[in-house]
C-alpha cells in the first residue's frame, strides 16, 4: 500500500470512527444546537424487531389492533360543524397537503399547513411554534404528522418523551390526531412512543401500510400520499376519539387556506 | 439489545440491493466500502491482472448495488461489443463483415437502450396520435444505461474506424466500460483516453490522491450541501406551480439553475477525484458553464463529456459545417434535438434540446453581427444576462412535472416584486439565500483561485485535512433533507 493511500485511508478510517463513536450516544450541544448524528451505530446495531406495543408489521394500519384502545367505546358520534384546522409536521405533509384541503374544502372546514422541513419532535418540542399558530390561528382541530425523521433514534422513548408530551400538553385541550410515519424500515421505537403519550382514538398508524415511495425511497408519491390521507379519513369515524365531518371530495387535491413553511435550520 | 444475528442482518441489509438507496459517492455507505476497497486496489495496483478483476468486481457490485440484477446486462453488453469489436479489427475480416458487426453492436447498444428508455414513451404517442390502447409496458430504467451505451457505441465506431486498437481482452473491456466512478452518471469516458491509462498502469502520486480527495469534499459541498438544500424550496416552486408571487418563482428557477449545476458538477467532480486517487485521469466535465456569454460558449462548458460526444459521433457524421451554412444550423439542431431525448424520454426534453438546439444556430447565424458591437463591459454585460435569462427560463421546461406546469411557472414571473415580499422571503429563507451567494461568488472566482485552493489542501497537515472532512460531513448532516436526494442525472 503506498503512504499516500494509506495516508488517505487513515484519514477516512478516523473520520468513520468519530462519527461511529458520536452516534452511539447523545450528540453534543453547541450553543443550544444538537448536532445531527451519523446514525452509524443504530443503523448496525438496532434490534431487527421493535418491542413497541404497536405492531409494526401487516398489510393495514390500524391503531384499533392495540388492545388498550378497545376499552373506549367506539364509535364516538362524528362532529359535523366546520373546523378551522391546524396541521403540522415535517415534509410528509406535502403529499398529505393538498389531499386533506380538498377533503377541507369539500365539507366546508379551513386547512392550514404549517410544514417544518426534517423537522422531528425534538424540534417542534423545543420551540414554541405550535403553540405560537394555536394562539394566531385559533384552530379547532389539530393534526400532527412527525416521526419520519426519527425512525433510527436510539433509546428514543427515553430521549424523546419529553417532547412528544411537550407537543400533546402544547395543544391542550383541542382534539388533535397524530398520524404516525410511513415507515420504510422498522424504527426503534417512535411508532410506540407516539401511541404510550397519544390519547386513546388520537393516533393513526401507518406503519404497514403500502406505500409507492417517489424516488428518494422515503417519501409516498403524490398520488401514494392521497391515498394514505384516504385512508386516515377512512380511519376516523370508527376509531378516532374525535371524528370530524370528512365526506369523500370529487377533487384529488385542492389548496389550503395557507401554507406556513419552516426550513430546517430554523429554531 | 442487537444479537450478533441482528448486526450481521443489519449488515447484510446496507450491502444488499435497494432500488430506494442507489450507492451515491455521496454516502455513508460508499466511503464504509471504499475503506475496505483502497488499501486491497492499492496493494494489487502493480498486478494489473489482479487489480482489474477486482476493480471490475467492485465496479459490477457498485452497479448491483444501484441497478440490481441489471448488472448482467451491462455484463452481457461489454462482451457482445468485445466480440463485435475482435471480429471487426480481424486482419481477415471484409469489410462487409467489418461493417455487419458495427451494425449489429450498435443495434444492440441502442436497441436496449432504446427499449428500456423510450418504448412506452412510443406507446404513449402512437396512443395519442392514433387512438390506440396499448398498456405501458411495465419497465424500470437501468441507471446509468445512457451513459454506458454511448461509451460502448464510441468505442465500437472507433474501432472500425481505426481510431483505436481493440482490447486484447474482454476484462480490460469491461474494465473501461463499467469502471465504477464514471459508470452509473459520467462524464462520458472515451476509449481513445481511457484504454492507454489501463494498460500504463500508474500509480497516483501523493499530489494526485489529496487532489482527488479535495475534489471529492468540493463534489460533496456542492452536492449533499448545496443542491439538496436548496432544492427544498425550488421542489414547492415546482409542486405548486402558479402557487408563489413572482419574486419566490424567480427565486425558485434560479435556484434550481444553480441546484443542477451543483448536483451534476458536484456528482463529476466526486467520480474525477475517486478515479484520481486510484490513478486515473477523467477529463474535466464543467468548466464553470454559468460564466457563458452565448449559447454556443455554454456547450462548451456544460457536460462537456456529453456535448464533445454528441459533437464527434452525431453532428460531424451529419456534415457538421462542411455542406454549407443551412446544412449546418440543421445539423446543429437536430444534433440538440437528439441531446434533448438523451436525457430522457419525454417532450419536454425534446422541447428543451430543440430550443437549446435553436439557440445554437441564432447565435451561429447572427455572430457576424454580434461581433461588431465590441466587447465593452455593457455588452459583456447584456450578453451573460440574455444567456442566462434563455439557459435558466429551459431549465424550467426541463424541471417541471409537465408541459403546463412550465407555462405555469413561467406566467408566475409576472407577479408580485413588491420591496414587501422580498423582505418577507429574504427573512424566512435566509439559509438558502447565503448558500446560493456562496455558490454564485465560487463560481465567479476565476479558476486560478480553485487551482491554488487544492494545491493548498494537498500541502496541508493530515489533521487539517481530517478537520475539513469531519467539519463538511456535519455540515451535510446538518442541512440533510429527511432522505438521501439521489442525483437528478442518475435518471438519464
Amino acid at each position: 500500500m503506498t503512504r499516500h493511500h494509506l495516508s488517505l485511508w487513515l484519514l477516512l478510517a478516523a473520520a468513520f470512527a468519530c462519527f461511529a463513536a458520536l452516534s452511539a450516544g447523545d450528540m453534543p450541544t453547541v450553543c443550544g444546537h444538537t448536532l445531527k448524528s451519523s446514525d452509524i451505530v443504530p443503523t448496525l446495531f438496532s434490534a431487527r424487531s421493535t418491542d413497541n406495543a404497536i405492531s409494526t408489521g401487516g398489510p393495514t394500519a390500524c391503531p384499533a389492533a392495540d388492545s388498550t384502545i378497545e376499552e373506549v367505546q367506539f364509535p364516538v358520534p362524528v362532529d359535523t360543524a366546520a373546523q378551522t384546522i391546524l396541521f403540522i409536521g415535517d415534509s410528509m405533509l406535502e403529499g398529505l397537503g393538498p389531499r386533506l384541503a380538498a377533503y377541507a374544502s369539500h365539507n366546508g372546514h379551513t386547512l392550514y399547513n404549517v410544514v417544518w422541513y426534517s423537522s422531528t419532535s425534538e424540534v417542534w418540542g423545543r420551540s414554541d411554534k405550535l403553540q405560537s399558530y394555536i394562539r394566531r390561528l385559533h384552530p379547532t382541530y389539530v393534526i400532527v404528522c412527525l416521526g419520519a425523521n426519527e425512525l433510527f433514534v436510539p433509546r428514543i422513548a427515553e430521549r424523546r418523551r419529553e417532547y412528544v408530551e411537550k407537543i400533546i400538553a402544547d395543544i391542550d385541550t383541542l382534539p388533535y390526531l397524530w398520524i404516525g410515519p410511513p415507515n420504510w424500515k422498522p424504527d426503534t421505537g417512535i411508532n410506540g412512543l407516539v401511541a404510550s403519550c397519544a390519547a386513546e382514538g388520537s393516533f393513526f398508524l401507518s406503519d404497514g401500510m403500502q406505500f409507492q415511495r417517489s424516488s428518494d425511497g422515503a417519501h409516498p408519491t403524490r398520488s401514494s400520499a392521497a391515498q394514505w390521507m384516504d385512508s386516515v379519513i377512512r380511519w376516523m369515524p370508527a376509531h378516532s376519539n374525535h371524528p370530524i365531518r370528512m365526506e369523500m371530495p370529487a377533487e384529488t387535491s385542492a389548496r389550503p387556506a395557507r401554507v406556513f413553511v419552516h426550513q430546517p435550520d430554523e429554531r | 439489545m442487537a444479537s450478533l444475528n441482528d448486526i450481521a442482518s443489519n449488515i447484510a441489509e446496507v450491502l444488499s440491493y435497494n432500488p430506494a438507496e442507489p450507492l451515491l459517492f455521496s454516502s455513508g455507505t460508499f466511503w464504509a466500502l471504499f475503506l475496505g476497497f483502497l488499501p486491497l486496489y492499492s496493494l494489487l495496483r502493480k498486478r494489473w491482472t489482479q487489480m482489474a478483476v477486482f476493480v471490475l468486481a467492485f465496479s459490477f457490485y457498485f452497479y448491483y448495488r444501484c441497478s440490481g440484477v441489471f448488472v448482467l446486462l451491462l455484463a452481457g453488453t461489454s462482451l457482445v461489443d468485445w466480440l463485435l469489436s475482435r471480429l471487426i479489427a480481424r486482419p481477415g475480416s471484409g469489410p462487409t463483415l467489418r461493417r455487419t458487426a458495427l451494425v449489429v453492436s450498435l443495434l444492440c447498444s441502442l436497441g436496449i437502450l432504446a427499449y428500456f428508455k423510450y418504448a412506452n414513451f412510443f406507446l404513449w404517442n402512437i396512443n395519442a396520435t392514433v387512438g390506440s390502447n396499448f398498456q405501458p409496458l411495465d419497465l424500470i430504467l437501468p441507471v446509468g444505461i445512457s451513459f454506458y451505451t454511448f461509451q460502448s457505441v464510441s468505442y465500437i465506431v472507433d474501432v472500425y474506424k481505426g481510431r483505436v486498437a481493440p482490447t486484447r481482452t474482454w476484462l480490460e473491456y469491461a474494465f473501461f466500460l463499467a469502471f465504477f466512478p464514471a459508470l452509473v452518471a459520467g462524464p462520458i469516458v472515451r476509449a481513445d483516453y481511457f484504454l492507454p491509462q489501463i494498460r500504463r498502469n500508474t500509480t497516483a502520486t501523493r499530489e494526485e490522491t489529496f487532489t482527488g480527495f479535495w475534489l471529492i469534499i468540493l463534489g460533496v459541498v456542492k452536492k449533499a450541501v448545496i443542491a439538496d438544500y436548496i432544492a427544498q424550496y425550488n421542489d414547492l416552486i415546482f409542486q405548486t406551480p402558479g402557487g408563489y408571487n413572482g419574486f419566490e418563482t424567480l427565486m425558485g428557477i434560479a435556484g434550481y439553475t444553480m441546484q443542477i449545476y451543483c448536483d451534476f458538477s458536484g456528482y463529476s467532480d466526486m467520480a474525477i477525484g475517486i478515479a484520481l486517487i486510484m490513478g486515473f485521469k477523467l477529463a474535466k466535465n464543467f468548466n464553470f458553464p454559468y460564466k457563458s456569454r452565448n449559447l454556443t460558449d455554454f456547450w462548451h462548458r456544460w457536460h462537456i463529456s456529453l456535448s464533445t460526444w454528441l459533437r464527434d459521433y452525431i453532428y460531424i457524421p451529419l456534415g457538421g459545417n462542411r455542406k454549407g451554412t443551412a446544412r449546418t444550423y440543421a445539423n446543429n439542431f437536430a444534433t440538440m434535438l437528439i441531446g434533448g431525448l438523451w436525457h430522457g424520454a419525454a417532450w419536454k426534453f425534446v422541447f428543451w434540446g430543440a430550443m437549446h438546439g435553436a439557440g445554437l444556430a441564432v447565435h451561429k447565424a447572427a455572430r457576424p453581427w454580434l461581433g461588431r458591437l465590441g466587447d465593452s463591459w455593457p455588452v459583456k454585460a447584456l450578453s451573460w444576462t440574455v444567456t442566462m435569462a434563455l439557459v435558466a427560463a429551459l431549465w424550467v421546461f426541463f424541471r417541471a412535472d409537465s408541459w403546463s406546469d412550465s407555462w405555469t411557472v413561467l406566467g408566475s414571473l409576472a407577479g408580485d416584486y413588491s420591496p414587501a415580499k422580498i423582505a418577507a422571503f429574504a427573512s424566512a429563507r435566509m439559509l438558502w439565500l447565503i448558500l446560493m451567494a456562496t455558490i454564485i461568488v465560487a463560481h465567479c472566482l476565476p479558476t486560478a483561485f480553485w487551482d491554488k485552493a487544492a494545491a493548498w489542501f494537498v500541502r496541508t497537515p493530515w489533521l487539517v485535512k481530517l478537520l475539513i472532512l469531519i467539519s463538511v460531513v456535519q455540515l451535510v448532516l446538518e442541512l440533510r433533507g429527511e432522505s438521501v436526494a439521489p442525483f437528478i442525472y442518475f435518471q438519464f
